[in-house]
């Protein structure tokens, strides 16, 4: 597969499949912490291919790859304790 | 100078300096009424007193801007002012309009000035900062036009860099806002909804634009780092200060009577309010230290420098402390807002001020900068005035926490004045700060007479 | 169809590399962090507001947000191929790319504004309840910025049409993709965030 040496269309490719996964989580009313967690593992790994194959990140100084994506991992936990809290 | 039109600058300085002593004086004597309530009184009750204190904080800054801005748009656009004449007949009347407001504040009781100047023709009396009778109001508008004509017609017919549309950005939405001063509807919600207009869009808005620009003026000048450096880091503050300033005039809006959302708009926004200024900090250190060359004024690049620490620590940090809607519940309206507004004002733009004339006015006296003696005394009355800022702020805010404390939170809340006697003892350790901001201000003024014989070689 | 190697290979190392400006970045980081600050604000509020919280994100069309994100993922791709073109100096494909880019931008807007439609018609404002005060506002912000990103696109476009970008100077497309691929990365946390997780 000649196209998939581009990570670009790697990662276009695995961001399409995540969004359908969370949409259908959705669909079938998914809820609770295990459907809560594994939606925050999804959008954490899309953010991580937006961060390092569309930003191009991947490459850059570490300092600029660490900032990013430890926006991701700052607002998933956020939003995580937010959510185990509501869970109490 | 490189325009003999730049001249026009200094009248505006010397002045400004002026209503600045004045300010401080009716400061120090407000600080002595909070403790010895009858002092002055009658000639000069608390309410007169306040009002000189903040209208000339606000003059002599205007008369800043105006000066920094005459004295910098001819050198952006590389052409003479286009009308040196018109500057300097803006600048009497604005002098002599402002002298008989002041006059009119302090000779006659409020109501009878309002009487006296058609304040019934159309009311924009009475509300905090705004007090200035409707002739006043009106001069200030045919001032403002005519300088923002001057300046602009000077940029169009010349050079346009970044720094001169950041500042015209700035002088135009301060003229621009400062109309909301002539609406004053009944509905009490209404008009303190659009006064925040004229208010918080100026300090946390357009007057931030021109701190930038004057800021990034000096910093090109002084440290020769490249424009186009000092220009996108430009960029990145206005944006960032429209987007942060403009919808934090939600923080205004928490218990005037606005819909409930703007609780979470208000604290959001501004709680990023400070990222501009911090930005401003990293900006002025990150240029001087790239510098590439040593400017022989050093006194105004520590001001350039403490422009960036102190509007921060003053704007930002104090701000954000009692920005969040919880904590304003609390905080609204006492000496936190106060601690506040003496830090952020002197930090962000008395200092922006200061650091312009510091640049400019040894140029406009003939020389690149001045004796190494004028320097020091500056950088003394520097150093004076601003740790005598802190120690206010930080009365001040020892004063708010106790008054939030005695006031509003505790089981047994007490009255408005029993608080304020139980308080007094930071009020007078703050009367004490602002006597030894007045010897900083003094000692500024003296450093202009000091050693002006021994030139500098540029 | 050939590709390009884009990998680095493995006997000339490159230099760690900052993609665009660096001001675009400080930009870019604070602007994170005004989504980061609303994006808690929303979850902790909810935490006080479960039952409404679950009740009214029943009333958002879920399709309608899933499509938005296919919109501006496939968005954020064609930029990054625009980039590339320029990086291999094929002129026409850089323009047309930012093209694309835009259009998907475009698509986003029209489905927002669908969407947007239905709720106002039903009566449905800020002042509704605490929900939909962050439905609104959390996306309407965020909608400003894919209209600023689409001005920037549109600045892109111009310029790459002037034929300014290539391997010599991709600076400024370089930026403004990194401010595209933004809106993208908060689109990303937010539609799972006010749609789905509950």
């Amino acid at each position: 597969m000649e196209l998939l040496k581009n990570p670009a269309h790697r990662a276009w490719i695995v961001l399409m499949i995540a969004t359908v996964i969370t949409w259908y989580l959705g669909e079938v009313g998914a809820a609770g912490t295990t459907s809560i967690v594994a939606m925050l593992v999804i959008a954490f790994v899309k953010g991580r291919l937006v961060i390092l194959d569309f930003m191009e990140l991947r490459e850059a100084p570490r300092m600029w790859r660490i900032l990013l994506e430890g926006w991701l991992i700052l607002v998933s936990s956020l939003i995580l304790l937010a959510y185990w809290i509501s869970l109490k | 100078m490189q325009f003999k039109s730049q001249a026009v600058a200094k009248p505006y300085f010397i002045a400004a300096i002026g209503l600045f002593v004045g300010q401080i004086l009716f400061g120090l004597i407000l600080g002595l009424q909070y403790v010895l309530g009858d002092f002055l009184f009658p000639a000069i009750p608390f309410n007169v007193a306040r009002m000189v204190h903040t209208n000339l904080l606000i003059v002599w800054l205007l008369f800043g801007f105006m000066g920094g801005a005459y004295y910098m748009i001819p050198e952006e656009s590389e052409t003479e002012l286009f009308s040196p004449k018109l500057a300097l007949i803006l600048f009497w009347t604005f002098l002599i309009a402002g002298a008989l407001t002041i006059v009119g504040y302090l000779a006659v009781p409020y109501a009878t000035l309002a009487e006296l100047t058609g304040n019934n023709i159309l009311e924009t009396m009475g509300r905090e900062f705004l007090e200035q009778p409707l002739p006043t109001k009106l001069g200030i508008v045919v001032v403002a036009l005519g300088f923002l004509f001057n300046i602009t017609m000077t940029v169009l017919k010349g050079k346009k860099t970044s720094i001169s549309i950041v500042l015209l950005l700035g002088l135009w939405g301060l003229a621009v806002f400062f109309l909301f001063s002539f609406y004053n509807p009944v509905n009490v919600v209404l008009d303190k909804f659009f006064w925040w207009w004229t208010v918080h869009l100026w300090v946390e808005g357009v007057w931030e634009l021109i701190l930038g620009s004057f800021l990034a003026f000096v910093l090109i000048k002084t440290t020769g780092v490249d424009r186009e450096v000092i220009e996108k880091w430009l960029y990145v503050i206005v944006t960032l200060t429209l987007i942060t300033g403009i919808i934090g005039t939600g923080h205004h809006y928490f218990w005037i009577g606005t819909p409930e959302y703007w609780q979470w708009w208000g604290s959001i926004f501004s709680a990023l309010e400070p990222i501009p200024f911090f930005a401003m900090t990293v900006f002025a250190f990150n240029m001087v230290n790239r510098r590439r060359r040593e400017h022989p004024n050093k006194a105004a690049v520590l001001w350039a420098l403490g422009t960036g620490v102190m509007a921060f620590l003053g704007a930002g940090v104090w701000g954000f402390l009692h920005t969040l809607a919880p904590v304003n519940y609390y905080t609204h309206g006492t000496q936190i807002t106060a601690a506040h507004g003496h830090m952020a004002f002197y930090g962000a733009y008395a200092m922006v001020n200061l650091m312009m004339i510091s640049y400019a006015m040894p140029i406009l006296r003939g020389r690149a900068a001045n004796s190494n003696k004028s320097q020091v005394l500056e950088m003394w009355s520097f150093w004076l005035m601003t740790v005598a800022i802190v120690f206010i702020t930080l009365f001040l805010t020892a004063a708010g926490i106790l008054q939030v404390w005695l006031q509003r939170v505790s089981d047994a809340p007490l009255p408005f004045m029993v608080a304020q006697d139980k308080i007094a003892l930071f009020y007078w350790m703050r009367e004490w700060a602002g006597a030894a901001f007045l010897i900083g201000l003094i000692i500024y003024i003296a450093s202009f007479f000091v050693g002006g014989d021994e030139k500098e070689a540029a | 169809m050939p590709e390009p190697i884009l990998i680095p290979s493995a006997e000339a190392p490159p230099a760690r590399r900052l993609p665009g400006d660096l001001a675009i970045w400080f930009f870019i980081l604070a602007e994170m962090l005004a989504f980061a600050v609303f994006f808690s604000a929303y979850a902790f509020a909810r935490a006080s507001h479960v039952e409404e919280f679950n009740l009214y994100q029943q009333t958002l069309d879920r399709n309608l947000g899933a499509l938005n994100t296919f919109l501006l993922i496939t968005g954020s791709w064609f930029v990054v191929l625009a980039v590339q073109a320029a990086h291999q100096d094929k002129g026409p494909a850089i323009a047309r790319n930012i093209l694309l880019g835009w259009l998907c931008g475009g698509g986003f807007l029209v489905v927002k504004v669908i969407e947007y439609s239905a709720k106002f018609g039903a009566g449905i404002s800020m002042s509704t309840n605490t929900f939909y005060m962050f439905y609104i506002s959390l996306t309407f912000f965020h909608f400003m910025h894919v209209i600023l990103g689409m001005v920037i696109l549109t600045v892109l476009w111009v310029q790459a049409r002037k034929g300014v970008y290539g391997s010599h100077d991709a600076h400024g497309l370089e930026s403004g993709a990194a401010y595209w691929h933004m809106v993208d990365l908060l689109w990303i946390v937010l539609f799972p965030l006010v749609y789905v997780m509950r």
